[in-house]
This record gives structure tokens, sequence and C-alpha cells, in this order.
């Protein structure tokens, strides 16, 4: 059988719909940025292979735009919820209560 | 390549280069003062702005970066807010307990990746550079890590920013697969054969959630009041302001620039979404008693009133979003200047502090007052004159699509409500509740200033508004839907 695109895109869109679930159903900080990650991984999935069967490299050059972002946010979110378990001792969301009306 | 183009992002960014650097060797009392610096650069840069050539459309890099009227209107504007945040900045130092240095250059990098967007003609750039944006924005709002709120602010706004920004890049892969391009001015050409193609729509479905979320508009704007309010006071002035126009202006390059045709179609649904953003806002702002909340509500109903201007999709509509968002930037910077210096005893935002403001300092009285009238739309201010031109750009689609006159009296009744909690701030000043410590507040120089400019900004568009107007039609007019 052959692989074309659509398999490419049902593989991409299970990676993301498995991300957002995982953003939106766990509680633990740390597995809610494993969600976002995954997500943005699903994105890149899509983008190479619209590359490869539209015959234009533009879509891989974004990929490498996408790493290098991700690989910021990380830094920097992975370092904010060190500093939050610092202060409260705790990665869960239900505990971020600080903030209300 | 044309280096002129960017000249302006890259003296932006070579700032906080050396400003990260001059802190090396900066004795630690002045330190504080390398935001006074960092500001009077950003102001000379505003200033150089106007003698830069952007009378006709110039690109960049393959068509993907554009120095057109647009840009440099939103590059000035961005300049603009950036200097007078680098002066309320400078106020707010000694409730930074680290690195205050730092605190100005992220500012800086957060300001050059504004001014990228709004020269964005690709969906890569746009990308690339709201993210420069979002997470510098990340670490300015959890900057005071000693206080719990500012953390949880930061960390609220880490997840939700990440879940737009994946679901935006995900759109973005969508609308490349189906269209083949990443140059907003390549789709706008093909956009005719992609409109009934469900791949495109949903990319871009999903590119405009993520930037529902720079806007704070239904129904991505879940995040504004906490971290409006947990965020050090200057960052959530640069979230409401500069976080925002960057949003805008990348609305409107997608909206009158890549598939107008598709948001024609979509206009029920902008009409949706700018309604319950307006209704949302304002009533949940009617119960608040922090001031930074009420802000962050108060920007969720602004972001449906530009929006209402957004889905008029008219020139109209084009030009009054761009002279809604200066008015804006006056109204809103006045009121955070007032915020940073009145509050500056206090540990809290709570509007119970701003108690007898007009006997303690009868300047931030009255720029306090101006700032929520013009907030609230009162003739003669900014914010009236704004709010009468979005109107009218909706009230001329009216007759081919009903339901904008149903918006516009949904945001009518929005105003009336905005009216009752904007007062509410001022009957704190003029007449508290309880007894109020009298001390005199010195306000110092810069935000003397700061306030005038400010006040003089949001008088003059509210009395002169056919100058600022003529700026307006003209930058919005480069939007190929317009011409």
């Amino acid at each position: 059988m052959e692989v074309g695109l659509n398999h490419y895109l049902i593989l991409s869109s299970a990676l993301f719909c498995a991300g957002l679930l995982g953003v939106l159903l766990r509680r633990n900080l740390l597995i809610i940025y494993m969600g976002l990650e995954l997500m943005l991984n699903a994105a890149n999935l899509a983008l190479v292979a619209f590359s490869r069967f539209n015959n234009n490299l533009d879509g891989q050059v974004m990929v490498f735009f996408i790493i290098t972002v991700a690989a910021a946010e990380v830094a920097v979110g992975l370092a904010l919820i060190v500093a939050l378990y610092r202060k409260r001792q705790t990665a869960h969301t239900e505990d971020l209560t600080s903030l209300k009306f | 390549m044309n280096t002129s183009l960017i000249s302006l992002e890259l003296a932006v960014v070579g700032l906080g280069l050396a400003f990260l650097l001059l802190d090396l060797w900066t004795p630690a009392e002045l330190k504080r003062q390398l935001g006074h610096a960092a500001a009077v650069c950003t102001a000379l840069l505003f200033v150089f702005s106007f003698f830069v050539d952007a009378s006709y459309v110039r690109e960049a890099f393959a068509s993907a970066y554009v120095m057109d009227p647009l840009a440099i209107y939103f590059k000035r504007f961005f300049l603009l807010a950036g200097t007078i945040v680098l002066v309320l900045q400078v106020q707010y130092a000694d409730r930074i307990k680290s690195g205050i240095s730092e605190y100005y250059s992220l500012t800086l990098f957060a300001l050059a990746g504004m001014m990228f967007t709004a020269s964005a003609m690709n969906f890569a750039v746009m990308f690339a550079s709201l993210e420069l944006v979002t997470i510098t924005l990340y670490v300015l709002t959890s900057f005071q890590r000693n206080r719990l709120e500012s953390l949880e602010a930061g960390v609220k706004y880490l997840i939700m920013g990440g879940l737009a920004s994946a679901l935006m890049v995900f759109g973005i892969a969508f609308v490349y697969g189906s269209a083949g391009s990443f140059v907003f001015i390549d789709i706008y050409e093909k956009s005719s054969t992609l409109i009934g193609n469900s791949v495109f729509l949903i990319g871009l479905l999903l590119v405009l959630v993520g930037l529902a979320f720079k806007i704070a508009a239904f129904p991505y704007q879940i995040w504004a009041p906490d971290v409006y309010q947990g965020s050090p006071a200057p960052t959530t002035a640069l979230l409401a302001v500069g976080s925002k126009a960057a949003g805008i202006v990348l609305l409107l390059r997608i909206i009158y620039g890549v598939a107008p045709g598709v948001m024609h179609q979509w206009a029920p649904v902008l009409i949706a979404i700018s309604a319950i953003s307006i209704l949302y806002g304002n009533l949940c702002a009617i119960a608040q008693t922090s001031l930074k909340r009420l802000f962050g509500y108060s920007s969720i109903a602004h972001a449906g009133y530009l929006l209402l201007g957004l889905a008029a999709l008219n020139a109209t509509g084009a030009s009054a979003v761009l002279y809604y968002l200066t008015g804006y930037l006056f109204t809103v910077l006045a009121g955070f200047a007032v915020l940073v210096v009145a509050l500056q005893q206090l540990d809290s935002d709570d509007l119970s502090g701003l108690a007898g403001l007009n006997e303690r300092s009868p300047l931030l009285a009255t720029a306090m007052t101006m700032s929520m009238v013009s907030l609230a739309g009162i003739p003669p201010l900014a914010g009236f004159f704004g709010k009468f031109l979005l109107f009218k750009a909706a009230l001329e689609e009216g007759a081919m699509q009903p339901a904008f006159y149903w918006l516009v009296a949904v945001a009518i009744v929005g105003v009336v409500i905005s009216i009752w909690y904007y007062f509410n701030v001022i009957r704190a000043i003029y007449w508290p509740r309880q007894k109020a410590d009298l001390t005199p507040i010195t306000v110092p120089l810069p935000i003397k200033a700061t306030l005038a400019l400010c006040m003089a900004g949001m008088l003059f568009l509210g009395i002169f508004p056919s100058i600022p107007l003529e700026l307006t039609s003209r930058a919005a007019a480069v939007l190929p839907w317009l011409h």
C-alpha cells in the first residue's frame, strides 16, 4: 500500500488531538506542557508531509522555525514551573488559586 | 536585500543587547536610571521613524517583509507605547527584586518583536515575531518571582499562550498545505479558488483563534483577568497595549489581505464573537475591586469593539480600528501611570487605595478621571470618537447584513454598562467609603511628562480628529481588499 498525504494527515491530527486532550484533561503542569509539545510536533509532521506532496521546501523551513521557537518556549516554561514549585511546592493546576475575585 | 527596511527593529534589538551589557558596568544605585536612558533611546527612534521613507510599499526577503504606511504606523505606535512603559518601569523599579536591567532589556526585545509583526507578510515571519513577543512576555509577567501572584500569572499565561501558538501553528500547516505558500499576497491571489476548500477554512479558523488569544477576545479571553492582575503593573500595560496591537495588526493583514472573501462569508461569526466579547468583558468588570483585574475585563470588552471594526470589512472599519487603538494607547497608559505612582506604597491594587487621590495629587486624579471617561466613551475624549467611527463602519454594512444593526445595539448596551464600573473608579477617588490617608504624593517629572502626553493625546484625538484620521485612512488604504 502506498502511504499518501491522507495517512500523514490522519496521524498528525491524531497526535494533535492526543496533545489537546492532554492539555485539557491533565492537572499536572509538566504533563500539560508535554501535551503542548506534542501539538507542536503534530503540526511539524503535517508541514513536512504537505511540503513533500506540494513539492515545495518552504514547509520544511517553517519546521525549523517551530523547533527553535519550541526550544525557547520550553526553556522559559520549565524555568517558570520550577520557580512556581519552589514557591508553592506544587505543580498542579488546581493549586493555582491566588488570583480570583 | 534592503536592510534599511529593518533598521528600526535592528536598532531596538541592539538597544536591548546594549542595556544587558551596560548593566555589567553600571553601579547598583544607578541601574534603575538605565530605564530612563532606554526610554530616551526609544523616543529618539520614534522621532527617527518619521524620516524613514514609507510613503510607498517596499518589500524584502521574497515578499515576506513589508514596509508600507500601515507597518510604519504600527511601528510608531509600538515605539511610543514602549517608551511610556519603560518610564513606568523605572517608577516600578523598587518593587522588582531581581535584575531591573533585564526587565528593561526584555521589554525592548518584546518591542522589537511587536515591530516585526507590523511588517509580517508571511506566516513564518508572523509566527516567529509573535513568539518573540509571547515568550518574552512569559518572563515579564512572572518577573516578580518573590510574589506568588506574579508566578501564577506567568504560568497561566504560559499554558494559554502555548496552547494558542500550537493551534495557530497547526492552522498555518493547513493553510500552507491547501494554498501551497506562506506568503499572504500569494494566498490572496489564490483565495477565490480556496473558498470552498475545507482544509483551508479549518486552517484559517485555527490561525484566527491563535490571534484571538493575543487580543484577548472570546473564545480565548479567559487568561486576561488573571494575568493582568498578577503581573507587575508595567507588564500589564505592555500586555494591554502592545500585545493587543500586535494581534490587531496581524488580524488586519489576514482579514483584509489573505482571504477577504472567506471573511465576508464569516461575518456572522465575527459579529457573534465581537458581541460576546463586549458583553462578557463589560458584565464581568462590574463586580471587580482590583484595578488591574478591572483593566483585564475592560480589555476583553475593547477587543470586542475593535473586532466590530474588523468584521465590517470596509475602509472606514480598518481606519477606525487604527484610530481607536491609538486612543486606547493614550487612555490605558495614562491609567497605568496613575496606578503605578498612586499605589506605590500599597501592596494591593484595590480600588480603595485611590481614596482621596484628588487631595493627594490633583494631577493623578485628573489623569485617572480622564482615562476612565475616555474608556467609557464619553465626549469629548478619544474613546468617544473612536467608538463613533467603529459604529459608523458597522452601520455602513448594515444594509447588506442586518446583523450589524444588532451588533451596534449590543455595543451601545455594553457602553452603557461600562459607564457604571468606570465611574466606580472615579467615585473611589472623589467620594471614598472610608476615611482616606491624605499624605500628598510627589509625582516625579518623567511621570508628569508621560501624563501630560497621554492627556494631550486623548484630548487631541477627541477634539481634532481630522489630522489623525487622514493618517489612519492612508495607513489602512494599503490593505489589498481596500484597493
